[in-house]
């Protein structure tokens, strides 16, 4: 097995196209997310991303391949989104592409209330656009429960 | 409550509850849309087979879609999304085919033009058969934190 690596460095392109299909796809229909003239007149100086956006991270950095870099060694059948936290700077508009450095920032185990143990691992990804500022960071967290856990 | 268009701080106060909106219901249509847009193609969500395999009565939505409906109403309540600095959520129970998604929320700080608000995604629907789920029950709790125009 090869040593776990401390982060993965990717690009995520924040193209008109994808935003406009994530938009649809949690039926957005602020005039912002389809009209540069809205966008504009809301202070964006491109059509924004709506703010769960950078969950197509996936498409760059597939499960498979966070798990082989960063190895947190979980097991995949008895894993659930539990939490997630987004906290912007400002939105990714159309255009850009992000610079996003993934690591895992928290990794621990407790009791569950139906007894067994349950891990938390969360990642964190931060966001930076081409001038090296920080856009927004994102904490994708996930629970393991144990195979005794009664859920 | 409704909010008017250009909201300012000095019309909220902590309490205040704010307008309910209902996406959905959601059906299997827009989980595809979700998995091929957000790039999540989990077969748990789509493939009948593989979900009850993995010990569900039928496939279910990825969390991430009801949060994004979430998102959408808490943009909405406080004027576009340029305003929202903080989302920060909990998933708490799934979200099935069939079920709406109701969002509401009370305003709980305001500092200045800084405010947080305490929100929630409530799934409502029949569910699967055999789960006891209830009609109504809370999918998503969240807080998110807003700053609003001078």
């Amino acid at each position: 097995m090869t040593e776990a690596e401390d982060k993965i460095e990717f690009e995520l392109p924040v193209t008109l196209e994808r935003i406009q299909d994530f938009a649809v796809a949690v039926d957005e229909d602020n005039p912002v997310f389809a009209d540069a003239d809205a966008a504009r007149l809301a202070g964006f100086p491109e059509i924004p991303a709506p703010p769960t956006f950078t969950v197509t991270q996936i498409f760059e950095v597939p499960r498979e391949e966070r798990e082989r870099r960063l190895g947190a060694n979980l097991n995949y059948e008895r894993v659930l989104h539990g939490e997630q936290e987004f906290l912007y700077k400002r939105l990714p508009v159309a255009g850009e592409t992000l610079k996003g450095t993934m690591r895992i920032a928290k990794d621990f185990t407790k009791e569950g209330k139906r007894g067994g143990q349950m891990r938390f691992v969360t990642y964190e990804t931060r966001f930076d656009d081409a001038s090296g500022d920080e856009v927004m960071t994102a904490l994708y967290t996930l629970i393991e429960t144990s195979k005794d856990a009664a859920s | 409550m409704t909010l008017p268009k250009n909201v300012t701080a000095d019309a909220l106060s902590p309490g205040m509850e704010l307008e309910e909106y209902v996406y959905g219901p959601i059906d299997r249509e827009d989980i595809k849309r979700y998995a091929l847009a957000s790039g999540d193609d989990n077969p748990i969500h789509q493939d009948e087979e593989y979900a009850k395999a993995s010990g569900a009565p039928t496939v279910f939505a990825m969390g991430m879609l009801p949060a994004g409906y979430l998102a959408h109403a808490i943009s909405d309540w406080f004027g576009g999304p340029q305003h929202l600095r903080r989302y920060k959520l909990r998933f708490t129970t799934r979200v099935w085919p069939g079920d709406e998604i109701v969002c509401r929320g009370k305003i709980i700080r305001i500092d200045g033009r800084e405010l947080s608000v305490e929100v929630q995604a409530y799934r409502r629907g029949d569910g699967p058969e055999g789960l006891g789920l209830g009609r109504e029950e809370v999918a998503i709790t969240a807080q998110a934190d807003i700053e609003l125009p001078e």
